[in-house]
């Protein structure tokens, strides 16, 4: 049977950042009804307090609008918005490998840039229908003709039917929802087929376990169908189909072509992953979707309790926040300075920020975060090969042969200005340009073999500081390698602070030591005692700073007895000590575990 | 009280019961004009506004208020504190006289005093109404450090005051204050060196702090001031105490230093659980549960005491032309803090160690049994090993650490108070 998709759009939106991505999918929203405009909630697709707040979307989300386009049919648009950032760059092709279309936008005034070219390669090579639309058209700047010309000469994208749109006032939405209907290609697929479907993303509800978003691409889903997850090979009774619109809406049927959610009933978030194929156990496809691997934790770091007792709820947040973010995997660590805690694995950098955020924030946990670290192999002389994600368990220098440490097949657009920049950033963190290719007039592809260490640092920082923002970066794991690697001990009034620990190349452990020893004494306070702040390799300091005493702290002047204001000071000091760690004498903020990410700021 | 109580701890449990005051602070809000570091509660202000006569009678008719209501029977000190008080003149003298008449048992009544407007007529005014100390407000004998401050008077003037206070044979103490805009190690000594040769029997020094809001903070904001480095406070404090001490004079509080017999007895009662009323704008008062109750009974306002409040801290948050139209405490608003018998106790015990004496055999026995004796010789201990207190004969006083160090000290001690202040805003 040969079912009817032609009303059916799934596209997302992509853009340069702040280029308008989430007012248009806003005014997308109210435009077709799906939100009263009163209930709109600025950017309503980021759901998370976090992802509103900065402004970056973490969680995939596809919202389904029901569109009365002029040519008197109704469509069903299934707008997938995606993650944008690197961590996050597998999710983002699941996410895009579910549409047929993307909605390309263009800021009017600053033209294309680094990110839109990044972008518009990921839906061109995912083979997307490309709608181009150019936004901010409201503002006296806007140049639609001048960023027409460049999307065609830097893109190679035709412009001619680019569609001029304003989120603000919602001008040319309109038009802009014409255009996907025409542009858009409908789904393809066999509705008689075995069961195909692609898992976007899941999370997990506490009466319905794991909910996975789907999109169909052969055969169709209903409640009660049996379901296998085909890398787990995990099989589950589907306990309802739905779709978002924004709130979860339940369907008789997820049909062929659609995008929508279902409710797995599972209890395990582990079990369901990004990318994987559904299919019917009884009549299983023949062969799963490409492009699936398991997403894995690249960056270790130790999350610990500042006050010991709140061990327990540490453990407890982090399986809560699993079953929302399955990627999270964690150890028992401990620490002679901070005592016990977890290291846990991150997919990068902004994810482990996201993921301390939220326990401190959602659970109401006061934590240090300690230096990232990656994952080192370690090969003793008696033979044994280590994994070792942690500095402290590093064993002592007479004990290792050798050191490998993950190297990275890192990618880099950027405007050929900066290509000079980029290398030479990429010399300074141990990288080695491979080669690079003009992708356009103004983009240049640069390859690098990188190890992921210094990836994780400040590598991204900087190259966007370096590039004024022009620069895009994307990698993947590419080998094990042998460095010549050392860890580097910090030591607060002589005595050596595990949690500071880092394992650093050679070559720049003295560079790296200064800069920590000079900006550990700009983050610990002045104690009744001087701290004197070593850097050292094993029993050799190489380099040295410290804190001065607090010579006087005394309020002495007395206001007419007023003891309430005295003791109001007290308690303001003692509060800013108790987000402290005291190891030993000295008290030490929380910032000062990840100071190491800090070193080159002022550089 | 408990049957194992000892002697100490009944002599120190007996203060926390106090039915009246045990010192009365008047405040005057009125300046000719406000000091670039000052926070008080003062105002530039025309001696012949006729607020300021307003305001004082007002404060006339709170004290006979206050009397009525059995608050002053047992009040010994008696303390008339500004902004400047000498500001409103022949006014002030009438002030202290209306004291001497409700307050029958005041021994000690001080006047703060600034060398521009103590004229010769009012000296004798306030001697003859019964005032027995001046407060004079010197801060600094350089001419340049004082006009930095904002001050309106010369050193000169400031030493003709001071010595003609003396020659009349009442109490004097001398303010001064260190680490200030242009001051030297050398200047420095000089303003202590010339203060104590005068005759004074009281010196207090202070470092210049730069509090919020004032035309200070404005000047310098944030940026690192070397003149004011806690180094410079550190060195400045040591070198008064050095030279005060050769000079004859004695420290018995962080900041006060006085000859023999010479001590401020209304100071000392801020830091010895002494209950004290303050009438006047932002004045503060702390009284016993008891007291509190008499005080009820003239501002009907206030609430009444959860059981478990042993003691009251109040802040007066009125305004002066409030307090200037006002004949009752009922009348005002108040800023209250109420503190269980513990928090009380941790109080005292952080109050204490700003005292040469420290913390007595008395007070920390009563801490130990209201506050736990593990807690409390565990706290003592860590100042100890801390070095900023240590025991003596019974007693447990602050070290020359405790003394520059004294927040953490302080801190420490408050540390030991259970709870959180309960407090209630303009009541």
């Amino acid at each position: 049977m040969k079912k009817d998709t032609s009303h059916i759009r799934n596209f997302s939106i992509v853009a340069h950042i702040d280029h308008g991505k989430s007012t248009i999918s806003d005014r997308i929203l109210e435009l077709t009804h799906t939100v009263e405009e009163r209930d709109l909630e600025s950017q309503m697709l980021d759901s998370m307090d976090i992802e509103r707040e900065r402004g970056i979307t973490i969680k995939s989300n596809a919202v389904r609008v029901a569109y009365d386009a002029d040519d008197g049919k109704t469509y069903q648009f299934n707008l997938i918005d995606t993650p944008g950032h690197v961590d996050f760059t597998y999710e983002v092709s699941r996410s895009l490998a579910a549409c047929e279309g993307a909605v390309l936008v263009v800021d009017a005034t600053q033209g294309v840039e680094a990110q839109t070219v990044s972008n518009a390669l990921l839906a061109m090579n995912a083979d997307l229908d490309i709608v181009p639309a150019i936004n901010k058209i409201d503002l006296p700047s806007a140049e639609p003709d001048r960023v027409r010309e460049e999307i065609e000469e830097d893109l190679a994208i035709p412009a001619d039917d680019a569609v001029c749109v304003s989120g603000k006032t919602g001008e040319g939405i309109h038009d802009l929802l014409e255009a996907i209907v025409y542009l858009v290609s409908s789904p393809q697929g066999d509705a008689d087929a075995p069961l195909k479907a692609l898992i976007l993303d899941s999370y997990f509800d506490e009466y319905r376990g794991v909910v996975a978003t789907v999109r169909v691409f052969d055969g169709s889903i209903k409640k009660g169908d049996r379901l296998q997850m085909m890398a787990t090979e995990d099989v589950f009774l589907c306990d309802g189909v739905g779709c978002k619109r924004p709130l979860e809406t339940p369907l008789p049927e997820l049909g062929l072509g659609e995008v929508g959610y279902v409710v797995t009933g599972l209890k395990d978030p582990s079990l369901v992953h990004v990318g994987d194929t559904l299919t019917n156990p009884d009549r299983p496809c023949g062969e799963a979707l490409p492009g699936y691997h398991e997403a894995k934790p690249m960056v270790f770091a130790g999350i610990f309790p500042v006050d010991n007792k709140e061990y327990e709820n540490l453990r407890d947040a982090l399986e809560k926040l699993k079953v929302n973010d399955p990627s999270l995997t964690w150890a028992p660590e401990t620490s002679v300075a901070l005592g016990f805690g977890f290291r846990v694995g991150f997919l990068g950098l902004l994810h482990m920020e996201v993921v301390k955020e939220r326990l401190e924030r959602e659970f109401g946990l006061d934590l240090i975060a300690t230096s990232p670290s990656v994952d080192y192999h370690v090969f003793t002389t008696a033979g044994e090969i280590l994994d070792i994600k942690s500095p402290q368990d590093l064993p002592r220098p007479e004990k290792i042969d050798r050191i490998e440490e993950p190297y990275l097949n890192a990618k880099v657009i950027v405007p050929p200005d900066y290509m000079g920049a980029v290398m030479q950033l990429a010399i300074e963190h141990r990288g080695v340009t491979k080669d690079m290719v003009y992708l356009t007039e103004k983009s240049v592809e640069m390859h690098f073999d990188i190890p992921l260490a210094e990836l994780i640092l400040d590598f991204f920082d900087q190259l966007k500081s370096r590039t004024k923002g022009y620069a895009s970066l994307d990698y993947e794991f590419s080998d094990y390698r042998p460095s010549d690697l050392v860890k580097l001990d910090i030591l607060l009034a002589g005595e050596e602070v595990d949690a500071l620990s880092f394992i650093v190349h050679k070559d720049k452990a003295y560079t790296l030591a200064r800069g920590l020893c000079d900006k550990l004494k700009e983050i610990i306070p002045r104690q009744q005692f001087e701290v004197p702040i070593q850097g050292a390799i094993g029993n050799k300091i190489i380099s040295r700073s410290t804190v001065r005493a607090v010579r006087k702290d005394v309020l002495a002047k007395c206001y007419g007895g007023d003891i309430s204001r005295k003791r109001k000071l007290l308690e303001k000091q003692k509060e800013g000590k108790k987000r402290m760690k005291q190891i030993g004498t000295v008290d030490v903020p929380q910032e000062a575990f990840l100071a190491v990410l800090k070193v080159d700021d002022d550089a | 009280m408990p049957a194992t109580c000892g002697i100490y701890e009944a002599l120190w449990l007996a203060k926390l019961h106090f039915r009246s005051a045990r010192a009365l602070y008047l405040h005057i809000p009125f300046c000719v004009r406000k000091c670039a570091y000052c926070d008080f509660a003062s105002w530039g202000t025309d001696a012949r506004d006729p607020l300021v006569r307003e305001y004082t009678a007002a404060l006339s008719h709170l004290l006979e208020e206050v009397a009525q209501a059995g608050l002053l029977e047992g009040c010994t000190t008696a303390y008339v504190g500004g902004g400047t008080p000498t500001l409103i003149g022949s006014g002030l003298a009438d002030l202290v006289r209306r004291v001497r008449a409700v307050a029958p048992k005041v021994s000690e009544l001080t006047c703060e005093a600034n060398p521009d407007s103590l004229t010769d007529e009012l000296l004798y005014k306030l001697v003859d109404a019964g005032c027995t100390r001046l407060s004079i407000g010197v801060q600094s004998l350089d001419d340049g450090e004082l006009q930095t401050l904002g001050r309106i008077h010369t050193a000169w003037q400031a030493k003709d005051r001071l010595s003609a206070a003396v020659a009349l044979g009442i109490d004097v103490s001398c303010d001064l204050m260190c680490a200030l805009p242009g001051q030297t190690d050398k200047s420095w000594e000089l303003t202590l060196r010339e203060a104590s040769s005068i005759g004074v029997g009281h010196v207090s020094v202070y470092p210049l702090q730069i509090e919020e809001g004032t035309a200070f903070d404005e000047r310098y904001g944030n940026e690192p001031l070397p003149w004011n480095d806690t180094e410079v406070q550190a060195r400045r404090m040591q070198a008064a105490c050095d030279m005060l001490e050769s000079a004859g004079f004695e420290r018995y509080e962080v900041a006060s230093y006085a000859r023999p017999g010479r001590e401020c007895h209304h100071n000392r009662a801020y830091w010895t659980a002494e209950p004290y009323l303050g009438l006047g704008c932002g004045a503060s008062s702390m009284l016993t549960r008891e007291a509190y109750g008499r005080l009820r009974a003239v501002a009907h306002q206030l609430p009444e005491l959860p059981y478990d409040v042993s003691r009251v801290r109040l802040t007066c948050t009125s305004g002066r032309s409030e307090l200037a139209r006002t004949r009752s405490l009922g009348d005002l608003s108040f800023d209250i803090e109420m503190l269980t018998e513990a928090q009380a106790c941790a109080e005292d015990l952080m109050l204490s160690m700003r005292m040469v004496r420290g913390a007595g055999p008395g007070l920390v026995e009563h801490a130990r049994a209201v506050l736990g004796k593990r807690e409390v010789d565990d706290t003592l201990a860590m100042c100890a090993e801390r070095g900023l207190a240590h025991e003596q004969d019974g007693s447990w006083v602050p070290t020359h650490e405790g003394w520059l160090l004294g927040n953490e000290l302080y801190g420490l001690m408050w540390g030991l108070a259970p709870d959180e202040v309960r407090s209630f805003n303009s009541c």
